[in-house]
């Protein structure tokens, strides 16, 4: 295996041979089963994209067959780890300079003969044509740049939850994401090249360019060469940072000695682009016609965009091209002129994977039959690079890595996703809480915690596989890896979209896949699982003989209590790993009194005194302690009211999260034990489904299919949530359109500190949706 | 005397010029309610006048009293009358000072108090006109103005509108006169650009506007090639080639780019090449990119705004706009193009005045002028020259002197005739002279042919006034000139 030398390390970023060593490890990854091409060549910049499939370890649980192999061990199931193959989408960016290195190093990489063809698009397709078709032996096949372009902004906008942002240069964070929006039609995009097109996109298949300008990038760039001597463009924007355009322009002031104030024009107001040089008889600094010529093309771009945006009724408008492309100086001009245009009401919005969009589409253009679009998508962010602020006063230091190699990979995902139908306005729903990009306390916090934690992922993940040698190696490449995202992170906390926690922990597990430690916990999550399983029935037993009202809090406190056991949390994980004999009790007896931090139990319980819920969604959290003595009885006891219960669980691994699998096997043996489970499951009562996620966290607007199907079906009227991931650091300010349980301990001193608590406090949230008063306080009101 | 027919004096910039009064300042001792838009580069001078003139009256005869004490039906007397009438008069501003002093030395009236005052450089010469005239000068509202000028040569000048075909048989295609002008889009190009939409005589909001105007082509134009003058950054920009500077849809695709409808040569980048290409650009190809590139932007921005206020009307005007067909054609060119001909880019004659006459009616509200109808004094006004710098080169010289409009008071209001099927597409003459150059050179021909005789007529209607000869003569160079004038620019 080649040394990896990494481009971006300060010396050989600045050179421009073409005869650099490409590493391999880090670029063209997973190139040996590589299909289906797509490149799009742009006036500088290169984007190539490719579909692969990446073999990874994948743990999976089996129950023994109980009949033949009859305590062939003492364990409670099998755990395999097992090879699976899942697809993977590719995108590079490169200067157009390492095009031949590059051909030159996928022919020799590419070992699948199946491609016969790849799809190009870009305006310099046409003159690379000749030399890609030599080189990698395929044929070229010209897509359409505007189609490439509008299907490649489709699917951003639909795969990546924080595709989309609005620039701000003077807040406290430079870019603001936007939610997904469960339909992305219509929008407008304008794309300003070397001219501006505005297309307005109505449906996967329908966009129409509605009109256009001359006014772009080549006019900032030819006018701005002219006028400054200037050659290069970054240099011009460079130029324009700096200079002063008043200087230039005559403005409101210049002409009336103030502002306009009868037609509402303020007196710092551009009346006239350049109207200065008009009779001045001085030299004006390259600077200074720079900025103001940049301030003009903004200006009117943003002015056209505006009357088309009105003229057919659209609000949501994204910004792309060479002109804005990472440049903060541009997405600071477009977004002011749209800010005055239109008072607000429209909002520019920029796209993190902009550069991207044409090879996308070009891409999708080509892999029509595998149906790319059936599938949903997840940026992979162990592979990903990240956005970069380029904004020469932030980081200088990151100018140099846009001379080198970016890229993109997305997994394809198992489970098509979709929004939680009960979710009250899927619109404006944010899973995270709290935004550590505009946090700054709190992110020094949390990338401070996940740096502390990484030893003892490093070591856990190395304890995980025992009978391998080369684990240790693979872990400190993870270390590695991890630590990197992190250091990026601090440098860039908008890299990924908006930093928060959940991405902080989805990042940990993506690298931990990328190194093949599919599943660190398993062995522990076994055996916490074998140990809970043996005092269930005795659990269950001494709420039996609580009374009725005893039973409904004592209930409630299990659940709590079972949350206490979790790896996740650091004050908890130190803990377990020192006294593995931390028991239930002494969970319960950690546990605040009440009344609680957040403390809703009164009206839960006045609400379990009315009918029963027709239907429960519980989306679970840790396995153990947690999901047998805590969740199940909880559960038995709804199932006892009459209450269809349908049990959320992960569809993959992340850190001791009982998975889907793995709450299968329990259930069956819980349900060997219990008849009330048995019956459950026998009659179709308690139903245990995946959420589609392998996240500890959890987003809402990213469910399985089948799961929102079954919601719909059983006309869920209760959604419970459980753990300080899925109901603090996500989803705390959820609303949801029907009844709503979230239930958690605050396992982290700092969060506890933020919310007005401390260790060990208790979060109980019962909500009930305004204009929907629960069975029972209707029942009191007097109509 | 006369300015206009001595070419050397329209060339030099002194200001002790002597003014030719009788062509000038007419009726100036009669001279009340005065106002001035003073612009960039040209002031617009206003006033209004009383001027005595003699009218023939008949009266019948008292068949009572005075039996056949002649043989003819009825008395014919004639009587001195007093009308009323506006003079408008444009000059550089380089003859601000030569004009107040000779304004100044004429004015009899001693009533008028005050001067109302427009335009960016009214700011400006406010000391010199208070310390001049001795008047008051009373600042309004620019825009107010130029709405209030605008409303008043659409609603009394017949032919005020037109719209400018480069190539057509005649440049000029004049517009019948809208029973009812409102609603429209006016879009001034000064420094900047003004959107106006004008919904009624006293309604009206700049809805949008721009930076990229005429300041921009004159700034950007001299940084580029170094020409300080705008006259000569449009005669540059008329002789230029923008391909060589622009990048087209060929230049990039190799042809057109039919998905999405682009023509081969649409502009795709201004100023595209020149981003890339290591070569030095003309600057006429700079001027005329320019050029292009600026109309183009206007034109699409009026024609968002008149679409999405829904107004068919657009009036173009400012310092950009007037007079100069290179302007005109190119943001019709752009009108039409972005509207596919749905919107009609619309000129207006008396472009210039717009600003003085609004301020000068800003000041006579109390004579309540909009009450009243008027009509173009053709002998009093210079008409609309044509700039064309291929079509009359000799026209240039022109624009540096003096340009004048005069309007006269009628006696009765005049409306439509209410029987008119559809008085918007109402049009009195059957033969546009304009347009039809067989027919017009008949009776130019024919017109000047019959001079001599209604010279003959007019000196005989006035046997007993000795000096009635040499009026007559007067008369018949006056209309011989006239005749002259519209050989060249019939319109």
């Amino acid at each position: 295996m080649a040394e990896c030398v990494r481009l971006d390390s300060s010396t050989s970023s600045h050179t421009m041979d073409k005869s650099i060593t490409l590493p391999p490890d880090e670029i063209f990854r997973n190139l040996e089963n590589a299909k289906r091409f797509a490149i799009d060549i742009g006036g500088s910049l290169t984007k190539l994209a490719y579909y692969s499939t990446v073999q990874h370890k994948v743990a999976k649980v089996r129950s023994f067959d109980h009949a033949t192999k009859e305590a062939a061990s003492d364990k409670l199931y099998e755990i395999s780890v097992q090879e699976e193959v899942t697809a993977r989408l590719h995108f590079i960016k490169f200067e157009n300079a390492y095009i031949e290195t590059c051909l030159d190093f996928i022919k020799d990489h590419l070992v699948n003969t199946d491609t016969k063809v790849i799809k190009a698009t870009g305006g310099g397709a046409h003159k690379f044509k000749e030399l890609i078709e030599r080189k990698l032996g395929l044929k070229v096949d010209k897509e359409d740049e505007m189609t490439c372009l509008i299907k490649g902004c489709n699917f951003v906008l639909r795969n990546i939850p924080h595709e989309a942002f609005v620039y701000a240069k003077h807040a406290d964070s430079e870019f603001r994401f936007q939610t997904t929006q469960p339909d992305i039609f219509p929008y407008l995009l304008v794309n300003i090249g070397s001219g501006v097109s505005i297309v307005k996109v109505e449906s996967e298949d329908k966009f129409e360019r509605i009109g256009g300008s001359s006014i772009g990038g080549g006019t900032f760039w030819g006018l701005g060469a002219l006028l400054t001597k200037t050659k290069r463009f970054d240099e011009l924007l460079q130029l324009a940072s700096k200079g002063q355009h008043t200087s230039v322009d005559m403005l409101v002031k210049d002409i009336y000695g103030g502002s306009y104030g009868s037609l509402g024009l303020t007196g710092d107001l551009i009346a006239s682009s350049f109207g200065k040089s008009a009779t001045a008889d001085k030299e004006f600094s390259k600077e200074d016609m720079a900025k103001s010529l940049l301030h003009m093309i903004s200006n009117d771009i943003g002015q056209l965009a505006c009357l088309y945006a009105k003229l057919h009724n659209l609000s949501r408008v994204y910004f792309g091209g060479f002109f804005i492309r990472g440049h903060p100086v541009t997405m600071h001009t477009i977004t002011y002129s749209i800010n005055f245009f239109t008072k607000g009401e429209v909002q520019a919005l920029f796209l993190r994977h902009e550069g991207y969009l044409g090879a996308i589409g070009a891409f999708l253009k080509g892999a029509e039959e595998d149906n790319p679009n059936q599938y949903s998508w997840g940026e992979n962010y162990a592979g990903s690079s990240g956005l970069m602020s380029v904004s020469p006063d932030m980081n200088p230091m990151q100018r140099a890595r846009s001379g080198t190699f970016d890229m993109l990979e997305m997994d394809r995902l198992e489970r098509q996703l979709v929004n939680l139908p009960l979710l009250q306005d899927p619109s404006s729903y944010i899973p995270d809480t709290m935004d550590l990009t505009e946090d700054a306390l709190a992110r020094e916090y949390w990338l401070y915690c996940f740096e502390e934690a990484l030893d003892g992922v490093v070591k856990r993940a190395v304890a995980s596989q025992p009978d391998m040698p080369e684990a240790a190696q693979r872990a400190e490449k993870f270390r590695q890896k991890y630590r990197h995202k992190l250091q990026t992170l601090r440098q860039q906390p908008f890299a990924y979209g908006s930093l928060t926690v959940r991405s902080l922990l989805d990042t940990r597990e993506h690298c931990l896949n990328e190194f093949n430690f599919p599943d660190p916990y398993s062995k522990i999550k076994q055996k916490e699982n074998d140990m809970a399983l043996k005092y269930y029935q005795k659990a269950v037993k001494s709420l039996e003989e609580l009374s009725w009202e005893q039973r409904q809090f004592a209930l409630v406190r299990g659940v709590l209590a079972g949350n206490v056991f979790d790896w996740g949390a650091k004050a908890v994980s130190d803990v377990l790993e020192s006294d593995p004999e931390f028991g239930f009790e002494e969970a319960k007896r950690q546990l605040e009194e009440r009344p609680w931090l957040v403390d809703s139990y009164d009206q839960w319980f006045e609400r379990l005194k009315g009918p029963p819920h027709k239907c429960a969604l519980f989306f679970v959290d840790n396995s153990g302690v947690d999901i047998i003595l805590g969740v199940m009885p909880f559960v038995r006891e709804l199932l006892s009211r009459g209450t269809e219960v349908v049990l959320a669980s992960n569809s993959g691994p992340a850190l001791n999260d009982v998975t889907n699998g793995e709450l299968q096997i329990l259930t069956e043996r819980i349900a060997a034990m219990d008849p009330v489970i048995q019956a459950g499951l026998r009659e179709d009562r308690l139903m245990l489904v995946q959420s589609g996620s392998s996240s500890p966290c959890l987003d809402l607007s990213r469910l399985d299919k089948v799961l929102a199907m079954v919601v719909r079906e059983r006309q869920t009227d209760l959604v419970i949530i459980e753990g300080m991931g899925r109901a603090i650091h996500t989803n705390y300010y959820a609303m949801l359109s029907c009844e709503s349980l979230k239930m958690a301990v605050i396992k982290n001193s700092w969060l506890a500190d933020r919310l007005g608590g401390k260790l060990f406090s208790v979060v109980f949230k019962y909500e009930v949706p305004a204009g929907k008063p629960s069975q029972h306080s209707a029942a009191l009101s007097p109509l | 005397y006369n300015v206009h027919s001595g070419t050397e004096i329209s060339h030099t910039m002194d200001k002790s010029i002597t003014l030719p009064p009788d062509e000038i300042f007419r009726n100036l001792e009669n001279a009340k309610r005065f106002a001035i838009d003073i612009g960039g580069s040209l002031t617009k001078l206003a006033y209004y006048s009383t001027v005595q003139h003699k009218v023939a009256k008949v009266r019948s005869f008292d068949h009572a009293t005075k039996v056949n004490r002649d043989d003819k039906l009825y008395e014919i007397s004639v009587q001195e009358e007093v009308t009323a009438r506006l003079h408008f008069i444009k000059f550089e501003n380089a003859y601000i000072e030569t004009c107040l002093d000779f304004i100044k030395d004429h004015l009899v009236n001693t009533d008028t108090k005050v001067i109302k005052a427009t335009g960016g450089g009214a700011h400006k010469f406010k000391e010199l006109i208070e310390r001049k005239l001795g008047l008051k000068v009373d600042k309004e509202d620019e825009m107010t103005c130029l709405i209030k000028g605008c409303n008043f040569v659409l609603r009394n000048i017949p032919h005020e509108a037109f719209v400018y075909a480069k190539h057509a048989d005649s440049e000029f295609r004049f517009q019948t006169t809208q029973p009812d002008i409102f609603p429209y889009l006016l879009v001034n190009i000064g420094s900047g650009v003004s959107i106006v939409k004008v919904e009624s005589e006293d309604k009206f909001e700049r809805i949008g506007g721009s930076s990229i105007g005429g300041g921009t082509f004159w700034g950007l134009g001299a940084l580029l090639t170094k020409t300080k003058r705008f006259d000569e950054l449009l005669q540059l920009a008329s002789k230029g080639q923008h391909t060589s500077v622009d990048m087209l849809v060929k230049d990039i695709y190799g042809g057109s780019y039919g998905s999405l409808g682009l023509t081969g040569d649409l502009i795709a980048s201004s100023f595209g090449k020149s981003a890339t290409a290591d070569k030095e650009f003309s600057k006429e190809d700079m001027a005329k990119s320019l050029l292009h590139m600026i109309s183009n932007d206007i034109g699409q921005l009026a024609c968002l705004y008149a679409k999405l206020h829904n107004l068919s009307r657009v009036y173009f005007g400012g310092f950009f706009i007037r007079g100069h067909p290179v302007t005109m054609h190119t943001i019709t060119y752009s009108i039409n193009f972005f509207t596919k001909g749905e919107v009609q880019a619309l000129f207006l004659r008396h472009e210039g005045y717009l600003g003085a006459i609004g301020a000068f009616l800003k000041g006579a509200e109390e004579d309540n002028p909009n009450q009243y109808s008027w009509g173009e004094n053709y002998a009093g006004s210079s008409g609309l020259m044509s700039v064309s710098p291929d079509m009359n080169p000799m026209q240039r010289a022109r624009s540096g002197t003096f340009d004048m409009l005069e309007m006269d008071r009628l006696e009765r209001q005049l409306v439509n005739l209410p029987l008119l099927q559809d008085p918007s597409s109402y049009i009195p003459d059957t033969m546009d002279l304009t347009e039809d150059a067989l027919a017009r050179e008949y009776w130019l021909y024919c017109f000047e042919e019959a001079l001599d005789g209604v010279v003959k007529r007019a000196v005989a209607s006035q046997p007993d006034m000795p000096e009635a000869a040499q009026r007559a003569e007067k008369f018949r160079q006056k209309y011989r000139h006239k005749l002259q004038t519209l050989r060249q620019q019939p319109l």
